[in-house]
């Protein structure tokens, strides 16, 4: 439980960090999307019904601070006021998590690979579907070579970055006797990630 | 899966679809509260993100100091002259104004705002200014700088105020912002707006909708029309690169003539019914001097298409 708030404070350090986060307009204005990627790696390594909490508080956040009410055509058939509605990224949040939680008896065995991949690709999964959304919206769909790029290099610095956020949650597991792995069968543990 | 797991599912979607069902009034309360908490940060991250900048500049040598320094003065030189005439300029088309007994044409107020935040949001091009609701600034307000002697040219505008002292440019560059424009000496009117996906620093406008008769050259300039009501005539948007003649109309690939990358001081172009706070000291709302644009915008429909 102290693991879960540790993981909580975690995420929400991570919102005032994201602003010092450059862009780099070099790689077709991709930037490392801190939160989401703390957010996947926190999905790993927490229960399910945590994680809904997690996607419940980070996504409304999110939405807070960097939803734009712009809707392509201002008539009365649009059924939500924005393009993409306020809410959006909970949605987003809830369902990654729930594809990265997948793969979560994989991680507790200790392998990280696949984890690691499906991190940086949940990040890049999140930014197609709201570009999915926009496009829906605007009636056509236009896909250019820089779309591509920006999602790939996104992706590429949460799945550079998230091992060593594993590797902190990891450290900070076993600081709350919070076990995240299975097979440690010497030491004794106060919470088992899975009987939240 | 568990009945618990089930049973907090349940009130997850619940939850969701209440916050979607979230009235844009609400939103805005939502963001202006989140805002108050974020500005600091925001705030902090564009300083270290100028100062980052300034460490990559490459100094100069004393002989190129030297050459600045005179090349300054040349310019303080002229722009003195500059004044002068701009003062007597000023003053003579005051006196004609009252000779010839125009109707009271309301010139365009402007307040300065500071870009806060160059950051863009995921799929759109914006950027953070440091004026809000509290400075008069409301949703479609054009954002304009100063590009050349020739006048002032568009940014953008206010897509979101966020807070009484923060607001959301919607960038030229974005497909969401779309002007009334027209080719410079020309009667030739199109819709300019940005493309989707276009994530180049400095990405080609295109101006649709053109005759299959328009008469474009490169290097042809683009300004606003001012019909909408939404943005003021005669704002320069940019400059004609290529042309091409389509089946029922034409369109034009426009170079924008402002630096999107190197914001800091853009200008707000506010309503005439909006009512305009007390202005501070260094801060007021200031009369842009006759002749760059005339007339202020007297509605806030949107921009239609033709």
């Amino acid at each position: 439980m102290i693991y879960c708030i540790a993981i909580l404070l975690i995420v929400l350090v991570s919102f005032p960090l994201q602003e010092f986060v450059p862009v780099f307009a070099w790689a077709f204005f991709s930037r490392l999307m801190l939160v989401h990627t703390v957010f996947y790696c926190a999905a790993l390594t927490v229960p399910f019904p945590v994680m809904l909490g997690f996607a419940l508080m980070t996504g409304f956040l999110w939405d807070a601070r960097y939803h734009l009410p712009l809707q392509s055509e201002a008539d009365a058939t649009a059924l939500t006021s924005a393009e993409i509605p306020f809410g959006f990224t909970i949605f987003t949040f809830a369902l990654l998590g729930s594809i990265v939680q997948g793969v979560r008896p994989l991680f507790r065995k200790g392998r990280w690979e696949l984890p690691v991949f499906l991190v940086g690709f949940s990040v890049g999964l999140g930014l197609l579907l709201e570009y999915v959304v926009i496009n829906f919206n605007r009636g056509d769909f236009r896909l250019v070579p820089e779309f591509w790029w920006k999602i790939l290099m996104t992706s590429l610095y949460s799945a550079l970055i998230s091992p060593f956020l594993l590797l902190w949650f990891a450290l900070i597991a076993r600081r709350f006797d919070y076990r995240l792995r299975v097979e440690n069968p010497h030491r004794r543990h106060t919470y088992d990630g899975d009987a939240f | 899966m568990s009945r618990l797991n089930i049973i907090l599912l349940i009130v997850f979607a619940a939850l969701l679809i209440w916050i979607t069902l979230f009235s844009p009034d609400q939103i805005a309360r939502i963001q202006s509260g989140t805002m108050t908490f974020f500005r600091p940060f925001i705030k902090a991250s564009d300083r270290a993100d100028r100062g980052f900048e300034s460490v990559n500049e490459t100094p100069m040598t004393p002989s190129e100091m030297r050459s600045k320094i005179e090349e300054l003065e040349r310019d303080r030189g002229r722009l003195q002259l500059e004044v002068l005439q701009l003062d007597e300029i000023l003053f003579e088309n005051n006196q004609l104004r009252e000779a010839l007994q125009y109707r009271q044409r309301s010139p365009l107020r402007l307040r300065p705002a500071r870009v806060m935040s160059r950051k863009p949001v995921n799929w759109y091009n914006t950027l953070v200014i440091d004026k809000g609701s509290a400075d008069g600034v409301s949703v479609d307000s054009p954002v304009i700088v100063p590009v050349d002697e020739d006048g002032a040219g568009l940014i953008g505008k206010v897509s979101e105020v966020l807070g009484s002292h923060e607001a959301v440019v919607l960038l030229l560059t974005d497909e969401m912002c779309q002007v009334s424009a027209r080719l410079e000496n020309s009667q030739e009117q199109g819709i300019l707006s940005g493309q989707r996906g276009s994530l180049r620093s400095l990405p080609p406008l295109k101006l649709r909708y053109l005759s299959k008769e328009a008469e474009t050259r490169v290097g042809q300039r683009v300004v606003t029309s001012g019909t909408g009501g939404v943005f003021p005539p005669d704002l320069i948007l940019g400059e004609v690169t290529s042309a091409r003649v389509g089946v029922i109309d034409a369109e034009a690939t426009v170079k924008p003539l402002v630096n999107f990358r190197e914001l800091l001081d853009v200008f707000v172009v506010m309503r005439q019914e909006e009512a305009v706070p007390p202005p501070a000291s260094d801060d007021q709302a200031s009369e842009i001097p006759p002749g760059s644009a005339s007339s202020a915008p007297d509605a806030a429909e949107p921009e239609a298409a033709p």
